[in-house]
């Protein structure tokens, strides 16, 4: 294979990266000045250099810990957990949460083998059972999924018996949407409204297509 | 609603063609494997989007051809009369295409692509009768709730998601027990399995109470007097009614007109808290089979005659999957389509459009005699219906416009009997 279609598949294994636009990115290296293709390359190896989970909460860090945990105007008592990084960079956008975070690294799911070994749970329990943080209140902010929706009981379960308020993120957030697809002030506002985790979750709607639904069991 | 115009292309052996439907039907003659099931499987294919044969898209699009296209003018009254102004319902045109490459299938309602397939659901409101229906009474509970499940998912709001929940649910549930992962992991899915199953078990026992009367008073008369009996049977143990449980909704619970989502919730809540709590007692259970052994997936509504006098036969009456002659069998099902019927005519305000597939072929002479006596008072709609000669078409008094059909060439011109 040639460089150029190394390169085309690369680009086009990136999220909403087709193989055009593939194509016209690579062309567009080729036509431009030598330098800023260098930068480029360069910017993507100090990225995988530089940059490791934060060491207390899994968010990015290009330190032992990330910038949030070393803040010391952070709320230390209020901790809040996401499924992935993205959603910590989606909350801090909103610029209305001063607490700090918890990456799991994932959603429960059975089918795909995931269960809680593989998700950092043991770490959340940890943070909470050892008081150095002082933690009082867990936000759930996993996703409303149902995969979501079943991590957040599972964490209540664990959670509660340690001692802390643990609360969920209000509805208001579409339905079977991600969190990296809602607006800031949606997301401010679901922060704002988080409720009591309690065992009941209405019937809710999600995306999958009907043909499943009518053609199997 | 009023089928006035079918456009064919590439549809299984269907020749292309635009045909003019009669606002009273049609009656559509030709000998078997011309393409007369084809032609109702064609118009049905708009009601749900997939073949009621259960054959794959892709494997409908006539052979040498990239794609199959159907559309469909459907609106209120006879095609020649002008269509009123004002809130008179307009006249719509449904749309479906299936090419091979891909595949991709595209669903049009006024050329605009609904978000989901399933907000297309149900727009020709029609109800297709076959021989085969006698599957619905003779197979297994899957058929009965496969039937259940596409008559709910069409004409009942919010079903259609909440069936697609549960399953994704469960389907992560029994992943779990199937890992023989730890109890904590197992239950983490249940409030969600109780919320999505609870509304499954909701409308499901609302659709049985609401059409219990009629599929009685169906199977009366064309059986000459036996009753039939239909009956709920939930597959979350005890069941509505029994103590502790919610109770059976109210007469008429079907929903003509949908609660909003809040009370929605509300009433489904009782069904959550009776399924939530088998889970509880069921837990162990499930772990040592490593499945969820309880729930609407266990579902089963049962076909009966109810005894006469003396005859000491158990509640719900004599079980006709199990004891039923061909013709009891027959008779049951045809009237879980006449329940169909209905549904769609309390949902929709209007009468469905009724396919009937050589319905009368399986009949003894006294029963179809009385079937005919009957679809004649119940189909104030259209009607198409295929027979394989012309003698058996019946319907009507013989006044139906007739049609031929023959290697898949539909003839229009044929004159009424
Ligand atoms: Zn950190």
């Amino acid at each position: 294979m040639s460089a150029l279609d190394e390169l085309v598949r690369e680009f086009g294994r990136l999220p909403g990266v087709g193989p055009r636009t593939a194509t016209r990115l690579v062309y567009h290296l080729l036509r431009g000045r030598r330098e800023d293709a260098h930068r480029l390359a360069g910017a993507i190896e100090a990225l995988l250099e530089r940059v490791r989970p934060c060491s207390r909460c899994g968010t990015f860090a290009e330190a032992d810990l990330c910038e949030v945990c070393r803040d010391p105007s952070r709320e230390r008592s209020l901790v809040c957990v996401v499924e992935g990084a993205f959603e910590v960079q989606s909350i801090e956008k909103t610029r209305r949460y001063r607490g700090l975070y918890h990456v799991l690294g994932g959603r429960l799911s059975p089918l795909d083998g995931v269960g809680p070994d593989d998700l950092a749970v043991a770490a959340l329990a940890e943070r909470i059972e050892s008081g150095q943080e002082g933690i009082v209140e867990v936000i759930l902010a996993t996703s409303p999924s149902v995969e979501g929706e079943a991590t957040a009981v599972y964490l209540e379960g664990v959670l509660r018996p340690l001692g802390v308020r643990v609360t969920r993120l209000a509805r208001g957030i579409p339905v079977g949407s991600d969190l990296e697809y809602v607006d800031g002030s949606t997301l401010a506002e679901a922060l704002a409204g988080r409720r009591e985790v309690r065992a009941e979750t209405p019937a809710q709607a999600v995306g999958a297509d009907h043909e499943d639904m009518l053609l199997r069991e | 609603m009023t089928l006035h115009r079918l456009r064919l292309q590439g549809f299984r052996n269907l020749e292309d063609a635009t045909l003019e439907l009669p606002a009273e039907g049609v009656a559509l003659v030709g000998a078997n494997a011309q393409g007369k099931s084809n032609f109702l499987e064609a118009i049905h294919y708009l009601e749900i989007f997939r073949s009621c044969r259960g054959t794959r898209d892709t494997r409908l699009i006539r052979f040498g051809e990239d794609f199959f296209r159907l559309e469909a003018r459907i609106g209120p009254g006879a095609s020649s009369v002008p269509e009123p102004g004002g809130d008179a319902p307009r006249s719509r045109s449904v749309a479906a295409a299936v090419q091979r490459a891909g595949p991709i299938k595209k669903v049009t309602v006024d050329g605009e692509e609904p978000p989901r397939i399933g907000d297309a659901l149900g727009e020709m409101g029609s109800v297709l009768f076959t021989p085969d229906d006698v599957r619905l009474v003779a197979d297994g509970p899957q058929e009965r709730r496969r039937f259940l499940d596409i008559v709910l998912s069409v004409n009942a709001p919010g079903y259609l998601e909440a069936l697609q929940r549960y399953r994704q649910v469960l389907a992560q549930r029994n992943a779990a027990l199937r890992d023989r992962a730890p109890r904590a992991t197992v239950e983490a899915w249940d409030p969600l399995l109780a919320g999505a199953g609870a509304r499954v078990l909701r409308m499901r026992a609302a659709w049985v109470r609401a059409g219990a009367p009629t599929f009685r008073s169906v199977v009366e008369e064309v059986s000459g007097g036996e009753r039939g009996v239909l009956a709920y049977q939930p597959g979350v143990p005890g069941g509505p009614g029994a103590p502790g449980n919610p109770g059976t909704p109210g007469s008429g619970a079907f929903p003509a007109v949908q609660p909003d989502e809040h009370e929605a919730a509300s009433i489904d809540a009782p069904w959550g808290d009776w399924f939530a709590g088998a889970l509880r007692e069921g837990l162990e259970a499930d772990r040592r089979r490593g499945t969820t052994l309880i729930g609407p997936h266990r579902d089963e509504f049962t076909m009966g005659l109810e005894p006469d006098g003396e005859d000491p036969a158990p509640k719900g009456g004599r079980d006709l999957r199990e004891y039923g002659s061909g013709g009891q069998k027959r008779t049951a099902a045809l009237a879980l389509r006449i329940l169909e019927a209905e549904t769609v005519l309390r949902r929709r305000g209007r009468p469905a459009l009724l396919l009937l597939d050589d319905v009368f072929a399986e009949l003894d002479a006294d029963r179809s005699e009385r079937v005919l006596g009957l679809l004649d008072r119940t189909a104030a709609g259209q009607v198409v219906l295929t027979a394989p000669k012309d003698a058996d078409v019946r319907f009507r008094h013989d006044r139906l416009p007739r049609w031929r059909i023959s290697g898949g060439r539909i003839e229009t011109g044929g004159e009424g009997g």
